[in-house]
């Protein structure tokens, strides 16, 4: 009897060195701090979701859209996410990815001596602060910021992909739209958009991992893409037109008519 | 106690009457009806659309409870022509401690008598009144829904009200959770349930069991020793100037509301009935009191200040109408019109010992609530009052219209808030924008130009027409530089028209999406010839 059960107790649960306990014993408990993310997401998040206390940009067209979505998973029913100086946001379309309106706050563009206590404030009650601020951050304030959302365990989401922050964000998702379903020429209406998402990070952070999803997909919401053999429900209603942009505007692709998003 | 209710008042106060058949819905669900409504076997919590094909001509309502405090004040008014102790339940149910009317007015029969012909003339046939008149506030409130009250005034006489009560069912609470449990162990009546020994009721149902068998005994929701408040804790605002706009007052009465609650509870004291006074600048006073069964927590404190400020502005703004009505009080002629409040003062008139509220079972979500509001309240005290807002569902075409912001200090950010969720905006919004939302809505449209081929300016006609098809973007971006991009797709135009009926303000508007050979895709607005890109998804 001893034996099956000490068998038992070792196939469940293999041995290790104490000492090697002693080093990967976490001091908390990483999925404590881990916001949970669409899982389709999930291979670009280093630790499998949204580390709090960390910082993640969003670039491209349809990076908004994608922080939403994010920020729906990740915030769920009771998360609070406070929104500083974007009066563009879109909010019925946050909605309809499953941010909860009743967990938002909008917080007007403050002037830039205040914008890092407004900041920092906001950082101590709420889970998620997305910014896009209108200058540069000096760097102590970007430091003193940072530091707090680690010891609150709350995250700054970089809507403007992180180009006002002086240093370099944990993590950054960029957006690269593949192409619009819905619109031909003169018919239709939008309805999905391809787009493929990589991401980039600090110490090796993302590793150039990359997915492919319909942001949005049929119902509105993020949607995994599958490989396009299996497409059916978003053939192009038309060949789209593929011209090359006029000559004088080529190099400069950074900006872009509507701008940022 | 004698009780007055006004049947139906959410469709009475729309002004509809009551043989048309009629709902009140919100969010989608029927929370009043009218008789005729009833009739067609229209009933209470049915969706929207299954009492529209029991009723297919039914008015559909959406309730505005603002609407209906204030519609009620006349009532009140009317009252208290009879007695000074006016205590408003609710829009629509209202009353009055009978002890000194009724010695007044020659016994409960005659003072009953009395309040159905003072209050019939402000209702000027458009509802019905129907008046109990019992020991306590919960029996006389079931004698005047009883259907034998529907021919005349109910008193049921002194000592009998537990006799009265005990053949009630014992839904009649209103604690569907209290009740379904009694019903289970076979109290199906109130003197059934009245039957049992208190100190068994208490161990086994708590405070709230010890609240509805007092009820059910016939005996008021309180114990009579209940401790009067020290006069300080009265809390007052002054406005200067004087506010004549409901959001300057509703802002006061939400402050004062939670300095109040907070004194009280700090005591370890509840407030279920508290007097609103306010001062005009005129100096005339006005004081209502309204009860609550349970006890008046901030949010609610705050929302009946709110509405009887909107029923006193509304009546300094209708004076002249309000004196013709209000026929036999001499009060009211003397009473010159001030233009606006000048004192608001909230006076806990009766407390009961705070039994606690209730929280979440981890407790975290009113306590992160708290937090958010302390950091909320800072950076108001920061940028100002205006600096925080929450979002609100409103109707609407436009991507910009169907989304209000609101001040985040007007609302109590620990409460549900039905207004955000998606079943608040029922009414499917002809000319709306096929999904999905655009998720970045431009405050300022950024002007563009939209060219054909040939670089030729493309317009609309008056028929919704485009003259060509377009093929090129032109915008300056914010760094005054011009920028060019070649359309991939494009659908449209839709005409919006809005307000036609208006000549003022109508708008007539022509939106399209495009596709650009960046990957971007926007909605193009044409207003007045000029195009301009309205939002982005």
């Amino acid at each position: 009897m001893a034996d099956l059960a000490s068998a038992a107790r070792v196939r469940h649960r293999p041995e290790l060195s104490q000492d090697i306990i002693n080093k990967i014993q976490p001091v908390t408990l990483a999925g404590q701090r881990i916001m949970p993310v669409p899982e389709v997401l999930a291979p670009l998040f280093p630790w499998g979701g949204l580390q709090r206390g960390t910082s993640l940009g969003v670039a491209g067209h349809g990076a908004w859209t994608l922080s939403l979505a994010l920020m729906a998973e990740a915030l769920g029913e009771e998360g609070w996410l406070a929104v500083v100086g974007v009066p563009d946001l879109g909010l019925a379309a946050a909605a309809d990815l499953g941010v909860r309106l009743d967990r938002v706050l909008l917080v007007e563009t403050p002037s830039l001596d205040q914008w890092p206590t407004v900041v920092a404030a906001l950082l101590e009650a709420v889970d998620v602060v997305a910014v896009a601020p209108s200058a540069r951050i000096g760097p102590r304030d970007a430091r003193r910021l940072q530091a707090r959302a680690r010891e609150q365990e709350s995250m700054l989401l970089h809507l403007d992909g992180g180009r006002t922050w002086p240093n370099g964000l944990d993590l950054t998702l960029s957006t690269e739209v593949d192409r619009w379903e819905g619109l031909g020429e003169g018919h239709g209406h939008l309805t999905g958009r391809r787009v493929s998402i990589s991401a980039a990070g600090r110490r090796g952070a993302g590793g150039g991992s990359s997915v492919e999803v319909w942001l949005p997909g049929p119902d509105g919401r993020l949607a995994a893409a599958p490989k396009e053999a299996d497409v059916l429900e978003f053939r192009p209603l038309r060949e789209s037109v593929n011209r090359e942009s006029p000559v004088s505007e080529k190099a400069d692709s950074q900006e872009v008519v509507g701008q940022s998003v | 106690m004698c009780v007055v209710w006004c049947p139906d008042w959410p469709v009475v106060a729309w002004g509809v009457p009551l043989d048309e058949p009629a709902i009140v819905v919100v969010g989608n669900r029927v929370v009043a009806s009218s008789p005729a409504a009833r009739a067609e076997g229209v009933a209470l919590g049915q969706r929207r659309r299954e009492a529209q094909g029991r009723c297919p001509d039914v008015a559909v309502l959406e309730r505005d409870i603002d609407r209906e405090a204030r519609l009620f004040e006349p009532v009140a008014v009317a009252l208290e022509g009879i007695t000074p102790r006016v205590e408003i339940a609710g829009p629509g149910l209202v009353g009055f401690p009978t002890l000194g009317p009724s010695k007044f007015f020659g016994g409960d029969h005659d003072l009953s008598l009395k309040v159905v012909e003072d209050v019939a003339p402000v209702l000027a046939g458009r509802g019905h009144i129907r008046v109990g008149i019992a020991d306590g506030v919960f029996a006389a409130r079931l004698a005047a829904r009883s259907t034998a009250a529907r021919t005349g005034p109910i008193v049921v006489t002194t000592g009998e009200s537990a006799e009265f009560l005990s053949g009630v069912a014992i839904t009649a609470l209103e604690q569907p959770e209290l009740t379904g449990v009694l019903a289970r162990l076979g109290l199906t009546t109130l003197g059934a349930f009245a039957a049992l020994n208190p100190a068994d009721v208490v161990g086994r149902f708590g405070a709230e069991g010890q609240l509805a068998h007092r009820l059910a005994r016939g005996e008021d929701e309180h114990p009579p020793d209940l401790r009067r408040p020290a006069p300080d804790m009265a809390v007052t605002w002054m406005f200067e100037p004087a506010a004549e706009q409901i959001d300057r007052c509703a802002f006061a009465a939400k402050a004062l509301a939670d300095e109040l609650h907070a004194m009280l509870s700090s005591d370890g004291l509840a407030c279920v009935r508290v007097a609103i006074e306010a001062e005009t600048d005129a100096g005339e006073e006005h004081v209502r009191l309204w009860r609550h069964e349970g006890a008046l927590s901030a949010a609610a404190l705050a929302e009946r200040a709110r509405w009887q400020l909107d029923a006193w502005l509304g009546s300094i703004a209708r004076r002249a109408l309000i004196t013709s009505a209000a026929t036999s009080s001499d009060e009211m002629e003397n009473a010159t019109s001030g233009s606006g409040i000048r004192r608001l003062t909230l006076v806990p008139d009766e407390v009961v010992p705070a039994v606690g509220r209730q929280l979440g079972f981890w407790g975290g979500r009113a306590e992160r609530a708290d937090d958010v509001t302390r950091v909320v309240a800072r950076i108001q005290g920061l940028m100002g009052p205006e600096a925080v807002q929450v979002p609100e569902r409103r109707g609407g075409r436009g991507p910009a219209e169907q989304i209000v912001l609101i001040p985040a200090a007007a609302v109590d950010l620990g409460e549900e808030r039905i207004a955000t969720a998606a079943e608040w905006v029922s009414e499917p919004w002809p000319g709306r924008m096929p999904k999905p939302e655009p998720v970045q809505v431009r405050f300022d449209p950024l002007p563009i130009e939209l060219m054909d081929d040939a670089r030729r300016p493309v317009t609309v006609s008056g028929r919704g027409e485009l003259s060509a098809s377009p093929a090129l973007v032109e915008g300056s971006v914010p760094s005054g530089r011009t920028k060019q991009r070649w359309i991939t797709g494009w659908a449209g135009p839709w005409p919006a028209e809005e307000r036609w009926w208006d000549p003022v303000s109508v708008r007539r508007r022509a939106r399209m999406q495009v596709t650009l050979n960046d990957g971007s895709a926007h909605l193009l607005v044409l207003e007045e010839g000029a195009w301009s890109i309205e939002a982005t998804y």
